[in-house]
């Protein structure tokens, strides 16, 4: 599903800065994949590259098939929108709209009609757990509802690809837990590709595969101990 | 300071163009102040220094207004014991037939006497002018000034041809004076001529203008002023000749006013642009306030970090606008100038502008408060930042519906207030009061009013383009704080537009209405160019002499001069009030048609136009007691008409009156009415044809005179048009504001848009709709707001400033035009905004803080 191949990013600047360094990596599809690292490894850097947000500098990248080297930005927009669907760690919702309003919004800008975008979003809403917070703003949801609420909006076309950007980076413990268990039960239920960027490794133990990055180039590849999720209070 | 260096400087530079854009108000402002302020005062300047220069050593100057006084009041000042030397003047600008010369002052003097007054220090071997009989005895005589002369290559004996009552004569060069005191005067074009050879030239009969004397040793001359006041009544004025530049002043003011309140306007709305960044600055900058917090600093600290910003902005403003407006003085200087010079006939050369240090330190001042001002609440607000709060990500701040509430309900408080004061605008100047309190109010609701007109546009929006329109009316109904300062600026700014398009277009239909009923001779025969020029003047025996000219049916000699009532200059016009009347039926304002004009023909009473009326504070019935060569003439109104002969008002006798208490049968303009069947333009040549030969006369149509004082309305209300441009430009500039930093507030946002799937033509047209939207809500709530502005603008410009009362009438045709300028002007500044949120890296959009 995700092909990554001699992938290398470098950040030009007063100090040239190498984030990812020759990157072969290879995700299949349905698979529940996390990037770890310390800071600085170029977890993040790699999930932007895949997103299509920004451009490698070298190297190839193909999603289901399609390189994204030479597509136009709006080819690599009509991608995203179709294949690719963003968590962010600070959830990223626009905070004047409701939740409906948030979720919907990638479906408004596919052009679908009102009554579809609205059986969608509710849809959604209600498989992350928040059908009862519909007309919240972000700013009247606690930091957990928050993240499902981006998680809804992640999924607006169920996308066969979800990339979350340590998703759990901003909540607590349990609330982590929570939002961690949602992700394996939505990848379980939609059969998405998930690939998840954390720094720690409780999170990417519980993922089936965990890749582990150091000063931009894989250091370890290996299966996690996926199961029961189980953070043994330290998440 | 330190803190400003290592703090702000790093975010100013980041954000140079938001800064320059931010600043525009104030430089606007400053430079409008800075600017027709010194253009008025280099006129002014000029003027002094020619009077000044003139004057020599004359201690006291006596006039009788502009209508001069009869030979022999001369000797009777002569004989006032401590007058040292008392000498006639005649004073008039004429036209130069030389090429590029333009006009020349010419100061008529008597040679005998004058150089105990002014020194002359001419160049040696003048042998003519050394003997004043020989200057006397050949009336073409004419000093001029060494640059004068230099310029046109002229030595003693050279001609000049210079235009006359007798036609275009030429002048013979009898002496050159040196450069120096009298030489500077009006720019250096300064002739000398026999007092008596000027009476004639001029057309003056046995008068003078003006006599210039110095007193004794010894004596004061307060008391030799109170003395000769005394000796010749009420009709003089003895005053030092830098008095003169009182009535020049008064004349000025009107645009010492108009260049207040356009640089009040650009600060005003300035202060809005400048409240708007800092707002934003703030929101944007909590992270960093958090951290400094966090470090120690002080909520006091913070606040001086903005302050000291705000004082930054507006010097650095201020500074600028001082360049700008010096510029705008070299360019205003020269009309104000000519608009003087053509609209009250005053003669004045300013070649160079005067710069008056206070003026500059108060433009500064002005600029620096106005930022410090406008930054005091956001600074407050930065002062507030909770260090904790701060330090979180992903923390947006809103309008609170509470907040909201208590914005309405003072709205309509403030309202009710208004309304109150215009119930009792009796009192003047509860007037102004009404008008600060309607902006107040439409300020506080322009949130609640934009948000209002936006829910109107969304299905409009909407239908334009489903996703984009929806998106961008969204943006402004959810976020209504972030707009509603462009919002505000573009109303107030189009409520001005609207004020004084309208106010202009009153004035020209009240204008054209005057000009169809009281200007409809056929021709008017004038000794000048010039219709307000009064230096010139026919004798009356030429009132039968063109009455002669066949197709002529009737001819009506006017006189108007300016004389002092109660220390301002106002307009006389002295004509045959019965045939007047006959011709040109103005119905009056105020008064019984049948009787007013039947006691102004007798004498018994004058007319009164409505300006100087409401200006002046004269109502029907009430006596005027106007100041002669003969005594004090004291005359009811029996009449109130409208007349735009004068921006200060006019007066309108029976020229009989004129003729006994001035002494004075001299015309400015015959009005002359054509027989059935006969031409102007074979009248006019006969005319001409009769005339030419032995004296300068003018033959102009109706439709030149209506072409004239069309064209004079034009240049005044020049400044009216400077005023709109300005206000559009301030516009412009809140919109160009607004769109940059509402866009870099939003880059998160729009990022996320991205993210989800928006295209990048999807976002460029959000945000031009959205432009388009903030465009539209402003001229909407403008154009509306606009209408109760002009109703202002009536009441106080018309009563306060001119004098006129003036038909409500809302400048359709300007609203319409604004239309797709103001929405022309919100796309083009999308523009930019746009195109950096989708060329920008999106990765740093979305960890935008």
């Amino acid at each position: 599903m995700i092909r990554l191949a001699h992938v290398s990013k470098i950040f030009q600047g007063k100090r040239q800065v190498t984030a990812l360094d020759g990157i072969d990596l290879e995700i299949g599809r349905g698979e529940m994949v996390s990037i770890i690292g310390p800071s600085g490894s170029g977890k993040s850097t790699l999930l932007n590259l895949i997103g299509g947000l920004d451009t490698a500098t070298s190297g190839e990248i193909a999603i289901d098939g399609q390189r994204l080297s030479g597509l136009s930005d709006d080819e690599l927009t009509r991608l995203r929108r179709d294949k690719i669907g963003f968590i962010f760690q600070f959830f990223n919702l626009l905070p004047t709209l409701s939740c409906m309003e948030n979720v919907s919004i990638p479906l408004h800008l596919r052009g679908w009609p009102k009554k579809k975008i609205d059986e969608r979003a509710r849809e959604l809403l209600d498989l992350v757990g928040l059908a009862h917070r519909m007309e919240h703003l972000p700013d009247e949801l606690s930091g957990g509802e928050r993240q499902r609420c981006a998680i809804a909006r992640a999924l607006s076309v169920y996308p066969p690809v979800l990339l979350a950007d340590e998703p759990t980076g901003n909540l607590d413990t349990h609330t982590g837990a929570d939002i961690l268990k949602l992700i394996r039960d939505l990848h379980q239920r939609l059969g998405s590709t998930v690939l998840i960027v954390t720094h720690d490794i409780h999170v990417a133990e519980n993922c089936a595969r965990l890749v582990a990055l150091c000063d931009g180039r894989i250091e370890e590849d290996r299966a996690g101990k996926l199961g029961p999720v189980s953070m043994g209070g330290k998440l | 300071m330190i803190l400003l260096r290592l703090i702000s400087w790093p975010y100013i530079r980041k954000h140079l163009l938001r800064w320059m854009l931010t600043l525009a108000g104030i430089v606007l402002g400053v430079a409008v102040f800075v600017g027709m302020h010194t253009a008025n005062q280099s006129v002014l300047y000029a003027f002094r220094q020619t009077v000044d220069r003139i004057a020599g050593a004359t201690q006291l100057q006596i006039s009788a207004g502009e209508t001069g006084f009869d030979e022999n009041v001369l000797d009777r000042v002569q004989a006032v014991p401590q007058v040292r030397v008392a000498v006639p003047v005649i004073e008039a600008v004429v036209s130069t037939a030389l090429a590029g010369q333009g006009n020349l002052l010419i100061l008529g003097v008597d040679m005998t006497g004058d150089r105990g007054l002014r020194d002359y220090d001419l160049e040696s071997g003048d042998a003519a002018v050394d003997d004043p009989l020989v200057f006397l005895a050949q009336p073409d005589s004419l000093i001029v000034t060494e640059s004068f002369a230099r310029e046109n290559r002229l030595a003693i004996g050279g001609k000049i041809p210079l235009s006359t009552m007798q036609g275009e004569k030429r002048f013979t060069v009898r002496g050159i004076m040196k450069s120096g005191g009298l030489t500077s005067a009006f720019g250096g074009n300064l002739a000398v001529m026999d007092v008596y050879a000027a009476q004639k030239v001029f057309g003056r009969g046995r008068k003078f203008d003006r006599i210039d004397l110095a007193v004794s040793d010894g004596a004061s001359v307060d008391t030799v002023a109170r003395r000769i006041k005394a000796l010749l009544g009420p009709g003089f004025q003895v005053q030092e000749p830098s008095a003169r530049g009182q009535q020049f002043e008064s004349i000025s003011r009107i645009y010492s006013l108009t260049a207040d309140i356009t640089s009040a306007f650009a600060l005003f709305i300035g202060m809005f642009i400048i409240y708007n960044t800092f707002q934003i600055a703030v929101t944007q900058r909590r992270a960093e306030i958090g951290i400094l917090r966090a470090l120690g600093a002080t909520r006091r600290q913070i606040r001086t970090i903005f302050l000291g910003e705000s004082v930054v902005a507006g010097l650095a403003g201020s500074l600028l606008g001082l360049a700008l407006g010096i510029g705008i003085a070299r360019v205003m200087t020269g009309y104000i100038g000519a608009l003087l010079g053509e609209v009250y006939g005053i003669a004045q050369r300013a070649d160079e502008i005067s710069t008056d240090p206070k003026l500059m330190l108060f433009a500064v001042v002005l600029g620096v408060i106005t930022s410090v001002v406008a930054a005091f609440i956001p600074a407050r607000a930065a002062a507030r930042v909770d260090p904790v709060q701060a330090l979180q990500k992903g923390k947006y701040q809103q309008l609170s519906a509470g907040e909201n509430r208590t914005r309405r309900v003072s709205a309509f408080i403030v309202a009710l207030l208004a309304v109150g004061c215009v119930l009792l605008r009796k009192y003047h100047a509860l007037v102004y009061v009404a008008d600060a309190l309607a902006v107040v109010a439409a300020l506080l609701l322009t949130p609640t009013l934009a948000l209002l007109v936006a829910r109107m546009l969304r299905p409009l929006l909407k239908l334009l383009s489903p996703v984009e329109g929806t998106l961008a009316a969204d943006s402004l109904l959810q976020a209504p704080r972030r707009t509603s300062g462009a919002v505000a600026a573009l109303m107030l700014s189009l409520a001005l537009v609207v004020a004084l398009g309208g106010l202009t277009r009153a004035s020209y239909d009240s204008i054209l209405t005057w000009l169809n009923v009281a200007l409809n001779p056929d021709l008017f025969v004038t000794p000048s160019e010039s219709l307000t020029a009064r230096d010139f003047r026919f004798p009356e025996a030429m009132v039968d002499q063109l009455r002669a000219i066949p197709g002529i049916a009737e001819v009506q000699g006017v006189r108007d001069a300016r004389i002092e009532i109660r220390g301002t200059p106002i307009m006389f016009v002295a004509a045959d009030v019965e045939s007047l009347v006959r011709r040109a039926n103005v119905p009056p304002v105020a008064g019984d048609a049948r009787t007013m004009y039947r006691e102004a023909a007798r004498g018994r009473a004058v007319l009164a136009s409505e300006n100087f009326a409401l200006l002046r504070g004269y109502k029907l019935g009430d006596m005027i007691d106007i100041p002669t060569p003969r005594g004090l003439l004291h005359l009811p109104i029996a009449g109130i008409v409208t007349d735009y002969s004068d921006q200060e008002g006019s007066i309108l006798m029976d020229r009989s009156v004129f003729k006994r208490y001035w002494n004075d049968d001299t015309v400015n303009i015959f009005r002359v009415y054509l027989t059935s069947g006969a031409t102007e333009a074979d009248v006019k040549r006969r005319i001409l044809e009769r005339f030419s030969a032995e004296r300068r006369l003018f033959v102009l149509t109706n439709r030149d005179v209506r072409r004239y004082i069309l064209r004079l309305t034009d240049q005044w209300f020049g400044i009216t048009y400077v005023q709109i441009a300005v206000a559009v430009l301030v516009a412009v500039l809140g919109i160009v504001n607004t769109l940059t930093v509402s866009i870099t507030d939003r880059r998160r946002e729009l990022g996320v848009l991205q993210a989800v799937g928006g295209l990048r033509n999807q976002i460029r047209r959000t945000i031009w709709l959205e432009a388009l939207t903030i465009g539209a809500v402003g001229l909407i709530l403008g154009l509306a707001f606009g209408a109760l502005q002009l109703y202002f603008s009536l009441v106080i410009v018309v009563e306060d400033i001119a004098g006129l009362r003036l038909g409500y009438e809302y400048p359709y045709q300007i609203s319409l035009a604004l239309l797709p300028v103001i929405l022309a002007v919100a796309f083009i500044s999308a523009i930019g905004p746009a195109e950096s949120v989708v060329r920008g890296s999106l990765v740093e959009a979305l960890e935008y803080e």
